[in-house]
């Protein structure tokens, strides 16, 4: 025996002959039935240089979507078992449907509706009358032949419906063929690199998943689009008799028993915790009303002098007079109340988003499985439309203002609440371990070190948040909140275009404005 | 220089969720790391470990990254809780301490230097290294005056007001050492303070900081993956390899005597020439028969530096003396052995 590791030779790409053996027990083993056929097909398969087919695999063609079931091979199960059924659809149309069938009924309408013309001509009795009705009579006579005519015409073209069905049918069986062994080979490669979850061989379970499957939907369908006048449980979902199931016979349907299920918990809940949900409110409407003193309270000029300088201050003299301006179209439309009002209920969101998100973003950044626990709600809070948690904030909170703003943290605190658990997350291990090293306690650690490296990110949240509450600032007036969004919403209803469009450029104006300040305030901070 | 400051005794750190249990198997039953993984899943960090750092020492720890250096240093303020063993800080045990003992020993008793110096960089310069002492709550004229000399002793005056991203890579690290400096420790340890500057830095570095500490007078711990830089700082070197000490010795020891096969592996490359000392390769007086008369002398402390220097002039060997006593001789091909590590004749 020589020594193979040390003859290792240099041997030219073309000099290389293929090695049959062990391919070929690895395809032996990889289809067990048939093994033999399968290993001259992927033979053949692998000798190929052309994209053309070349090899014809007769069981797949003749048994169609249970050869692939059989094997294993489910997307082509799927695919053409589908198109199998639209082909046999076609010939089931042909053979014993009735396509002329609608064409011949109002034909036998028709001629019903002439004969009665006929009847009311024989009982008139004044000879305008009877010409009339026979007039009448003949036109019906003659469109029911033409409605004849096209009933048969109809008719005669099943014959072109069966034949289309068959070839199409012929087409998916032969493509099936001549793609069988391709696409087989791929599991096969699939099953190389993956061999424990990939399946192999030829499985009886398989099969008979398959047949069931098949037997399962091909009839009905084809029953269902051949047969005019199906049976109606397969025309619409049986809701009356499931929910009989479900509840007894004469007790109404599984949804209005559930809806009314809900609504007493609902209420029921309200009326519990009325006390919560009224010190809620109440605390919300504290903020709300000292912002909004301060905003409407204060003289007007008063505050947009106020708005101007931190405009100035925050962000520099461009978007100081951008402000001025956006300020000067809200006062002169005489929205200047109502603007202020949605100043103060955007303020009083963030306010409380800040103050509760912050310190929560904090805790999520410090602790995954509390993360891990928050995720799902805050994805909730954030992909539920609103329009679905107004219905239980009018329920617990009322409505207007107050609830209006509950409705507006719950869309607006996620932003907040994320970017600070990311940035508290973000702050070097290093740096924290140095702040340890020097003896710092938690509390020291957290104000030096975590919140001041987390704060870019922070900040970020907080703009985010900002630009989420404002974009609640129309919907919030569905349930009696305030402002311009009420202006906007009155606009609507009554189809009022100029007034909901001026309405709706102040929001845009007081958007950008804010936007541009805060976004100012934090360049600034970094540049710092 | 005889007093210990640090202590560590048999300290063993083993991570995972069951590490109570491996310790006790490994004390009962005394099996190895790969039992260790594969019983509990377990990975043991630092195996067994002890020594004393006696005060203005600087012993530095050497060893590959994962050899569980900077594990072992981390035990020294608690920053990593041991499995088993005891540590000692100038006679009190360390992991006795309450939280805010503890607290109040690494504001005042250890200064900490970071591989990747770990500056805040919101703060100024001077903020980062009064940082300890804003901890302690030191009044801001004092800690700003202590910042400011600390900066001075790291040659960083009129950079105090920067923030540190203005600053080099090898002013950071001075940062760092002022920083560390600023609550005056007893203790610096030092997380491969140099590893991630430029080697010429790196060298300059070395220096300042070996002139700095002999002149504070502190005991340092010094980890580093470098044996160079082992051998030129420090006084003593440990070795790690796997969370075991292999070996502790002073850099001459450890080159001319290396314990192991790895430790060797690791001394090859070092030029012994600075190193070696006379009196580790000397052989008695009487093993020479011919006279001594007119040989060059050399004190015992000379290195193989000096005495290639004295042996090239001359045929004879060199005396080696203490004082006035002539305590050995070193002849040529002892000298070209002990060039090339001790080698047996």
């Amino acid at each position: 025996m020589t020594d193979t590791a040390t003859e290792m030779k240099v041997t030219a790409a073309s000099d290389i002959e293929v090695d049959r053996d062990a391919l070929d027990n690895s395809i032996r083993e990889f289809a067990v039935e048939n093994g033999d056929y399968y290993v001259g097909a992927f033979h053949k398969i692998h000798d190929a240089t052309g994209i053309l087919p070349n090899t014809f695999n007769t069981a797949a063609a003749l048994f169609g979507p249970l050869w692939s079931a059989s094997r294993a091979i489910w997307g082509m199960f799927w695919g053409f078992l589908i198109l199998e059924i639209i082909a046999w659809v076609q010939i089931g149309r042909g053979a014993w449907g009735n396509p002329g069938a609608d064409m011949t009924e109002r034909a036998l309408r028709q001629e019903a509706r002439a004969d009665q013309m006929l009847e009311k001509a024989a009982a008139a009795t004044e000879q305008a009358d009877i010409d009339r009705f026979e007039k009448l009579a003949a036109n019906l006579k003659n469109t029911a032949s033409k409605s004849f005519e096209k009933a048969d015409a109809a008719q005669a073209e099943a014959f072109g419906i069966m034949l289309t069905g068959l070839i199409l049918l012929l087409v998916f069986k032969l493509v099936q063929g001549f793609y069988a062994n391709s696409v087989y080979e791929k599991q096969y490669s699939r099953w190389r690199i993956d061999p424990d979850s990939t399946e192999s061989g030829r499985s009886t379970r398989n099969m008979g998943m398959g047949a069931i499957l098949t037997a399962a939907i091909g009839p009905l369908i084809v029953y269902k689009f051949t047969v005019s006048g199906s049976l109606p449980v397969l025309d619409e979902f049986p809701e009356d008799s499931a929910s009989a199931v479900f509840l007894g016979e004469g007790n109404g349907t599984l949804y209005a028993t559930l809806a009314k299920w809900m609504e007493a918990r609902i209420d029921a809940a309200a009326i519990a915790g009325g006390d919560v949900f009224d010190g809620i409110v109440a605390g919300v409407r504290t903020v709300l009303d000292a912002l909004t003193l301060a905003l409407n309270g204060s003289p007007w000029p008063v505050v947009m002098l106020v708005i101007a300088v931190t405009a100035w201050r925050a962000a520099g003299p461009r978007v100081a007079i951008f402000t001025v301006a956006s300020m000067a179209y809200v006062a002169v439309l005489g929205y200047w109340a109502t603007a202020m009002e949605t100043v103060a209920l955007v303020g009083a969101s963030v306010i409380l988003c800040v103050v509760f998100g912050i310190p929560l973003g904090i805790w999520f950044g410090k602790s995954r499985r509390a993360y891990r626990a928050a995720e799902p709600v805050l994805d909730l809070m954030q992909t539920l439309p609103a329009f679905v948690y107004l219905i239980p904030v009018i329920a617990f909170f009322g409505t207007g203002n107050p609830p209006g703003i509950l409705a507006t943290i719950i869309f607006g605190m996620p932003p907040v609440i994320r970017l600070t658990a990311l940035g508290m997350r973000g702050v070097p291990e290093s740096i924290k371990e140095a702040a340890d090293a020097f003896g710092a306690t938690r509390w020291q650690k957290l104000k030096d070190v975590e919140i001041p490296l987390a704060l870019p990110s922070i900040m970020a949240g907080v703009n985010q948040t900002i630009l989420m509450c404002l974009s609640m600032v129309v919907i919030i007036s569905l349930i009696g909140g305030g402002g311009l969004g009420k202006d906007v919403l009155e606009a609507l209803q009554y189809a009022a275009k100029g007034q909901g469009l001026l309405a709706g450029f102040s929001i845009l104006f007081l958007a950008m404005v804010m936007d541009r300040i805060v976004q100012g305030a934090f360049r600034r901070d970094d540049q710092k | 220089m005889s007093e210990t400051v640090v202590k560590l005794t048999d300290v063993w750190k083993i991570f995972g969720a069951r590490a109570e249990e491996a310790m006790a198997a490994v004390q009962s039953e005394g099996i190895g790391k790969p039992e260790v993984l594969e019983q509990f899943q377990c990975v043991v960090g630092v195996q067994s470990a002890s020594f004393e750092v006696a005060r203005g020492e600087i012993f530095c720890i050497m060893g590959l990254s994962g050899s569980g250096k900077s594990t072992l240093v981390r035990h020294v303020n608690r920053l990593i809780e041991p499995t088993a063993g005891s540590i000692e800080i100038m006679g009190s045990d360390v992991s006795a301490m309450s939280d805010a003992e503890l607290r109040r020993v690494r504001a005042q008793q250890i200064g900490m230097v970071f591989q990747h110096m770990a500056l805040m960089p919101h703060r100024s310069v001077r903020d980062n290294v009064a940082y300890p002492l804003e901890i302690r709550k030191v009044s801001k004229s004092k800690r700003w005056a202590i910042s400011d000399h600390a900066l001075g002793l790291v040659d960083l005056t009129g950079y105090e007001d920067r923030l540190p991203k203005e600053l080099s890579g090898g002013m950071q690290q001075r940062v760092g050492i002022a920083r560390a400096l600023a609550s005056d420790p007893e203790i610096l340890l030092m997380d491969e303070p140099f590893s991630a500057l430029d080697p010429l830095i790196r060298l300059q570095l070395q220096d300042q900081f070996k002139a700095l500490v002999a002149q504070l007078q502190k005991t340092t711990l010094f980890i580093t993956h470098d044996l160079d830089e082992a051998i030129r700082i420090g006084h003593r070197i440990a070795i790690m390899k796997d969370g075991v000490i292999v070996q502790i010795g002073t850099p001459e020891e450890i080159v001319m005597n290396p314990a192991d096969d790895y430790v060797r592996e690791f001394v090859q490359g070092i030029s012994k020439l600075k190193l070696v000392k006379a009196h580790s390769i000397m052989q008695p007086m009487d093993s020479y028969k011919d006279s001594l008369d007119g040989a060059p002398r050399a004190d015992h402390g000379a290195d193989l530096d000096q005495l290639i220097d004295l042996a090239v002039t001359t045929e004879q060997p060199v005396v080696i003396t203490d004082g006035s006593a002539e305590v050995g001789i070193v002849t040529k091909p002892r000298l070209l052995r002990g060039i090339q590590g001790g080698k047996d004749d």
